[in-house]
């Protein structure tokens, strides 16, 4: 008895011990702003004037605002089809890149290659390669006798270019997936191969559970991320054309910056916490049964 | 550092008036006054002469606006007391970083609206200093400066001022030598009294000039006709979307027209370049020609482009020969540009308002003025005798026509709305995302302009 | 169960060679094909870098330029002040990876070893201040750095970093969860401290994801646009990213693409340079050593 306790407080020792570092650093530098956010978001606060406390007025505002659930529906969109793509193109990617093959570093170098380019002239980029006229996409689509559509410019399009677009940094999933692969011990293959397992029944039975703890981070990180997808948009479409791309955290932008509404965007962006909270409670339950973590520790 | 904000306001105010009492209001305008030395005044109790001060100027950072801080020594030797800081954001992050600067304590003292946003909002937030009493106290007068009168009340709303005029942009036609020489067509004139030029006579040059292909290579338009931001332009045939109590209302309009006959009459001639003459491109084809904000002029594919005179500070790079001329008469015989002034506006929560006033006079001054368009790259003063300089500035491009194509345009000029309207940016926003199917030809004007005028008047009554 | 010695793949998982060949030949092809299309953007740029003022405005655009215009190489460093940015950008993205590396590894440790009390509240907590959008908290945080006297200054960028980046102590953790108990039962036993494990068991082991770590956090940095425009205010602190938005930032002038994409290339150089560095730890793989 004792000595379980005694465990359980030397856990809880150097859990804070280690976590420390973190605390700390929430404590001074996130704290204050996090709560400071809350508050305004039951203010009216058009950051000029003192807040005024004006209760749950943001809350209810937004349900009967027209932009806040073209938002909405703008960023599901978004996330649902990116996320789900960008995970299978990064594993696809990695995959591939697991095997011994010549010039491997130089692919791997090139699959990363555009999540290193900066905002500014990538976008430039994209704008030419979405070009209706000249663009390389459309010339692309004209091999198969397509006739592309305006794509940035079309406001049926235009939400499709983004994600398209989103596919090209697939290549940070890929070095994460990398780096997951390299925990599968080679000798845990080896085992299954000489039971005479297919390629495919190897990944589904060994690799997948092994890196699932990466899939988990990614999955996870990729919602996060793509419910708050703002700069293409304020780069690129500036939300248009007519709304199109009119995303969630744009809109929150929009409301603090260009309407001087600051209140009311911080009301946005607790409920977009609350939200993505939500699912990521759900993924984390699911996942339970589903990722697997070798150490001790948690199971 | 000066943390104390707020409980200062009362004491410059108090001060500031205090001292505009005590002073004698006949020392002259002209250049720094000498009594800037006293001018702590607005920090309360610290010692009032030789005491060092800073003040902040934020502008964009770009070439054509952080060219002030070549001004700034000449203006630290004359005022030896004050010292001028810049403070700087790339125009994306301009209006927010401003928010965040004055919500942090550490506004900004002079500034112009360089932002998504224009006077009235700042104005209507409540931002800006009430510079009336200050003039006085400075003695400062705008003749002395060659500031036009009419530009000085734009940013005099009910008696007191709180912008001075320094940059003035004016709508004007450029048009490229070589279509029109290539094409067989005269060119068009750069006096506004000319009569035969007109808007229908524009869109019958056009059409000479026209080239509609199926090799985008070889493409081209007659006109371009992006007056003003979209929902100023009925006003150029005579259309008021507006009603005219906007100035005295503090930047609300009390009624929009965007669904009258008029306006929607006035927005069909336009989109009638596009889809009925077609002699202009569509938005899809001038994107796809110049990319997301550019310009297809500067690729030269357009005849003539009827746009702001920012437009001309490009122009000694372009590959082809350019003129300019007025805007033709459509239909308005008392506008036919927009004027673009921009302002300089000391902030509310400045902590040294003389002294910052003292630098806005410094920029305002004919030399300055002067040597801030080559500085910039052609940036137009609102000094008129420093604007003699600003027409010789354009290689190849004749002065005399420069000179009677701004003054034309500020005898036929009214201030942008986008300068003049509060919320604005959210109304351009709107605008340019709702009349998005009527310039791809989805929907018609009639179907969008009602929905138009529900959204603007939402939007002003917020 | 599977508790199998993590030992290293030496190597990846090797097949019988015969029956190898067609995919990896497959492999192969598709890896050229999708070469191809991400390396656009670079082709792209380095094409663009070279052009000069006027033929960068022509339309249609050329594929490659008519004539090379290297000097525009040269000429970024007059119209930027490209050697101070370039150095600004350097120590802060420097700083910034050291910081994240050895504060997220301690925390993520922390989060992912020990059951102690609290810690599911506080790795939930952690995953809440990434879903709380930036402009959100872009007010009180200025006015928090401001009262720290931080403003024009390279802390408010550098120092958080020290104190652990919720992204990558996320990340990490999913990796020290995956290394088998075992390892950390064998070094107790040889009487190692519980710091002592975490840089002789934890950190080696996991080579892979610290370098990634590591790529992710200098690239973070390094492209940071945001927080530096609203922090520093002297030309002399500004960043690359700082300077390149200048470029483009006159709505009045055409900006100078070509110049913007010299920019971008060379921008560029560090982060190929670390990249090319860190994926060799991919190769490697894990070699376990001290540990019997």
């Amino acid at each position: 008895m004792f000595v379980i306790k005694s465990e359980s407080r030397r856990q809880t020792f150097y859990l804070y011990l280690f976590i420390s570092p973190w605390l700390i650093g929430f404590l001074i530098f996130a704290l204050y702003p996090i709560l400071s956010s809350l508050y305004y978001s039951f203010t009216d606060y058009d950051i000029i004037h003192p807040p005024k406390f004006i209760g749950l007025a943001n809350y209810t505002e937004m349900f009967h605002n027209e932009l806040f659930w073209r938002s909405v529906k703008v960023t599901l969109r978004y996330t649902f089809i990116s996320v789900p793509v960008q995970l299978l193109l990064g594993l696809g990617f990695a995959l591939l890149l697991h095997q011994s093959l010549p010039w491997r570093g130089f692919f791997r170098t090139a699959m990363y290659f555009p999540s290193m380019v900066s905002g500014v002239a990538m976008s430039l980029l994209w704008y030419w390669i979405f070009n209706p006229q000249i663009g390389l996409f459309n010339y692309m689509l004209s091999w198969f006798g397509i006739h592309g559509p305006a794509w940035l410019m079309n406001p049926d399009t235009a939400l499709y270019a983004l994600i398209i677009m989103s596919f090209w940094t697939a290549g940070s999933g890929m070095i994460l997936f990398l780096a997951g692969l390299q925990g599968v011990p080679a000798s845990l293959i080896e085992a299954a191969n000489l039971d005479g397992a297919g390629r495919f029944r190897i990944f589904l039975n060994i690799t997948l559970p092994m890196i699932s703890p990466v899939l988990l981070f990614q999955l996870i990180m990729g919602l996060i991320d793509s419910f708050q997808v703002f700069t293409q948009a304020f780069v690129m479409t500036q939300g248009g054309p007519n709304y199109s791309t009119w995303f969630y955290v744009y809109n929150l932008y929009t409301s603090a910056f260009k309407e001087y509404r600051a209140g009311y965007s911080s009301a946005l962006a607790w409920v977009l916490l609350i939200v993505v909270m939500l699912f990521t409670a759900v993924i984390m339950k699911l996942s339970r049964r589903y990722v697997h973590y070798e150490g001790g520790s948690r199971r | 550092m000066n943390k104390i904000v707020n409980s200062k306001r009362p004491a410059i105010l108090l001060t500031t008036a205090l001292a505009a009492m005590v002073a004698v209001s006949g020392c002259g305008g002209g250049k720094s006054a000498g009594d800037v030395a006293a001018g702590d005044s607005g920090a309360g109790n610290s010692g009032s002469s030789g005491e060092q001060v800073t003040i902040s100027y934020y502008t964009i950072d770009s070439e054509d606006r952080t060219f002030v801080e070549k001004l700034i020594p000449d203006f630290e030797k004359e005022h030896p007391n004050i010292k001028v800081k810049v403070e700087k954001a790339p125009y994306e992050q301009f209006d927010s970083k401003l928010q965040t600067l004055i919500a942090g304590g550490n506004s900004p003292d002079v500034t112009s609206h360089y932002g998504y946003g224009g006077f009235a909002e700042y104005y209507n937030k409540d931002m800006l200093l009430d510079l009336t009493d200050l003039i006085q106290e400075d003695g400062f007068k705008p003749e002395d400066y060659h500031i036009p009168d009419n530009l000085m009340k734009i940013y005099t709303v009910n008696g007191h001022t709180y912008g001075i005029p320094v940059n003035m942009y004016v709508t004007l036609m450029l048009y490229n030598k070589d279509m029109f020489d290539a094409a067989g067509v005269s060119y068009p004139p750069s006096d506004y009294e000319d009569k035969s030029w007109t808007f229908e006579r524009m869109v019958e040059d056009a059409k000479k000039m026209t080239l509609v292909s199926d090799d985008i290579a070889k493409t081209q338009y007659g006109v371009d006709f992006t007056w003003a931001e979209r929902d100023m332009r009925p006003l150029y045939f005579g259309a008021e979307p507006y009603s005219e109590d906007t100035w005295t209302n503090g930047g609300v309009p009390s009624e929009t027209h965007f669904d009258s006959p008029e306006v929607i009459a006035a927005y069909q001639k336009l989109f009638d370049l596009v889809f009925k003459d077609k002699v202009s491109p569509t938005s899809e084809w001038s994107k796809s020609v110049a990319g997301q904000n550019g310009d297809p002029f500067v690729a030269g594919k357009i005849g003539m482009s009827i746009g702001g005179s920012w437009n001309l500070a490009g122009a000694n790079d372009f590959p082809f020969k350019i003129g300019v001329a007025a805007v033709p008469w459509g239909g308005n015989d008392k506008v036919r540009s927009t004027l673009f002034v921009d302002p300089l506006l000391i902030l509310k929560d400045s902590k040294h308002p003389k002294e910052a006033f003292e630098w806005i006079k410094y920029l305002m001054t004919t030399e300055v003025q002067e040597k801030s368009i080559e500085l910039s790259g052609g940036n137009p003063p609102v000094n008129t005798e420093a604007a003699e300089v600003y027409y010789k500035h354009f290689d190849g491009i004749d002065p005399g026509d420069v000179k009677k194509v701004y003054e034309g345009a500020v005898q036929y000029g009214y201030e942008s709305y986008n300068h003049l309207i509060t919320n604005y940016s959210q109304i351009n926003d709107m605008f340019i995302n709702e009349l998005q199917p009527v310039e791809t030809g989805h929907k018609t004007l009639e179907e969008v302009m009602p929905v138009i005028q529900k959204k603007v008047t939402e939007i002003i009554a917020r | 169960m599977s508790t199998v010695k993590a030992t290293s793949p030496l190597g990846p998982p090797s097949r019988p060679r015969r029956r190898l060949a067609p995919v990896k030949i497959a492999s192969f092809i598709t890896l050229i094909i999708t070469t191809f299309l991400m390396l656009l953007p670079l082709f792209f740029m380095v094409s663009t870098s070279l052009k000069s003022k006027r033929e960068m405005l022509k339309f249609p655009p050329t594929f490659l330029p008519e004539s090379w215009a290297w000097s525009n190489y040269a000429d970024i460093f007059e119209t930027l002040q490209f050697g101070t940015l370039y150095k600004n950008s350097l120590i802060i993205a420097g700083l910034s990876v050291f910081g994240t590396l050895l504060s997220s590894a301690l925390v993520a440790y922390g989060f992912a070893r020990y059951r102690g009390r609290g810690n599911n509240f506080w790795f939930i907590l952690l995953l809440s201040t990434m879903m709380l959008p930036y402009p959100a908290i872009m007010i009180p945080q200025f006015v928090l750095f401001s009262k720290m006297q931080w403003i024009d200054t390279f802390l408010p960028l550098i120092v958080p970093a020290f104190f652990g980046s919720a992204y990558n102590i996320f990340l990490l953790r999913q990796f020290f969860s995956t290394l088998p108990e075992e390892l950390f039962d064998a070094g107790r036993m040889d009487g190692c401290g519980e710091l002592r494990m975490w840089r002789t068991i934890a950190l080696p082991l996991s080579a892979p994801a610290l370098a990634t770590v590591a790529i992710f956090a200098f690239i973070y940095s390094w492209n940071d646009l945001l927080t530096p425009v609203l922090y520093l205010s002297s030309s002399d602190k500004f960043t690359l990213p700082v300077g390149m938005a200048s470029l483009t930032s006159s709505r009045f002038r055409i900006p100078p693409w070509h110049l913007l994409m010299v920019a971008s290339v060379l921008a560029m150089v560090p982060i190929v340079t670390l990249f090319a560095i860190a994926q060799k730890q991919f190769v490697e793989g894990i070699v376990l050593t001290g540990i019997k």
